[in-house]
């Protein structure tokens, strides 16, 4: 009975995760792909996405320090951002590297600034949501199949 | 590998892919099938007595060229979840190394953005080898023009990053037409 409520509980959080905006469609693609033969396959692709974010996170808030600012190369490493945040399904995050570059193309430094703010908040919210429903789903182990939105 | 074609003055009847997709998993399968006569080319030769019919499931192969390690574990995994036999390589020249070399994929999944050789350049070089297996870009650039660019380095098709389900069931649908 208590792994049963654990898996409603587990299956809750998850949900959670797309009624609030933070993940979209293909986070479920990754975790459709994951099976006996990658049975830690989500994880260990969000763990990719928080290594190169970590790398990506130093080199724009470097970037964000020097004067003048180099528009292109920050348009550049946010692109790459953009790339990762799309890859795992993180819809939020995702959306800040999108403003972040229409800053970028217009040349407006505080814009860039700001919106860099706040993604490095939204990105600490995802990270730190993911590593507790990632924990509680290995204690709770395996579910048959993702559960679909619908 | 697969190809369509003529072996020994018969053609090759039928390639056939078939495809189910479900939730434990798309599959994917390319059968040949080689007649034992010939169709409609005269009577059957000795040779053609000595053929027999084939019936093999042979997995298609693809190699996927990314850089970046997180997309290539995921459409590594996807593309061998939908059955086909993959490889992967690092940048635009280890492709062309690998073909210069004699190997040959079914299908190439095609970044744009890679040091030492990029995915048009290693496009473009493949072509003018004479490479014809299919060559599918797969870009973060998401821009029109962008995309028509790459297109120009000889691509068969190209799509944004990163792949799903559905693109990918639409690459190896167009393997088939092919």
């Amino acid at each position: 009975m208590e792994r049963t409520q654990q898996h409603r509980q587990v299956a809750h959080m998850r949900q959670s995760l797309f009624d609030q905006g933070l993940l979209d469609e293909q986070f479920v693609q990754l975790e459709e792909l994951q099976d006996d033969a990658n049975p830690n396959f989500v994880e260990e692709v969000v763990t990719l996405f928080y290594r190169d974010s970590a790398r990506l996170v130093l080199n724009i808030d470097q970037a964000l320090d020097k004067t003048p600012l180099d528009f292109s190369k920050l348009d550049s490493y946010m692109h790459q951002f953009k790339g990762s945040a799309s890859s795992i399904g993180a819809k939020k995050v995702k959306g800040e590297c999108t403003l972040f570059r229409e800053y970028c193309k217009a040349g407006n430094g505080e814009g860039c600034m700001k919106t860099f703010q706040q993604l490095k908040k939204d990105y600490a919210v995802l990270r730190k949501k993911l590593e507790t429903y990632f924990q509680l789903a290995r204690q709770v182990g395996p579910v048959e199949t993702a559960c679909r939105r619908k | 590998m697969a190809s369509l074609g003529y072996w020994d003055g018969f053609p090759m009847i039928s390639a056939l892919v078939c495809m189910a997709t479900h939730w434990t998993g798309p599959m994917c399968y390319l059968r040949q099938e080689i007649q034992e006569e010939k169709m409609g080319f005269g009577k059957a030769t000795s040779s053609s007595k000595a053929m027999k019919i084939i019936d093999t499931e042979k997995k298609i192969s693809v190699l996927i060229v990314e850089d970046d390690p997180l997309i290539q574990k995921i459409h590594k995994v996807m593309m061998a979840k939908f059955g086909t036999e993959v490889q992967v390589v690092a940048n635009g020249k280890e492709v062309v190394d690998l073909y210069r070399s004699g190997a040959s994929f079914d299908l190439i999944l095609m970044d744009f953005e890679m040091p030492i050789m990029d995915g048009f350049e290693a496009t473009k070089e493949l072509r003018s080898m004479g490479v014809t297996s299919m060559i599918v870009g797969v870009t973060s650039r998401s821009q029109d023009s962008e995309i028509q660019a790459f297109m120009k380095s000889g691509l068969n098709a190209c799509y944004v990053k990163p792949l799903n389900a559905e693109k990918v069931t639409a690459v190896l649908n167009e393997l088939k037409n092919n």
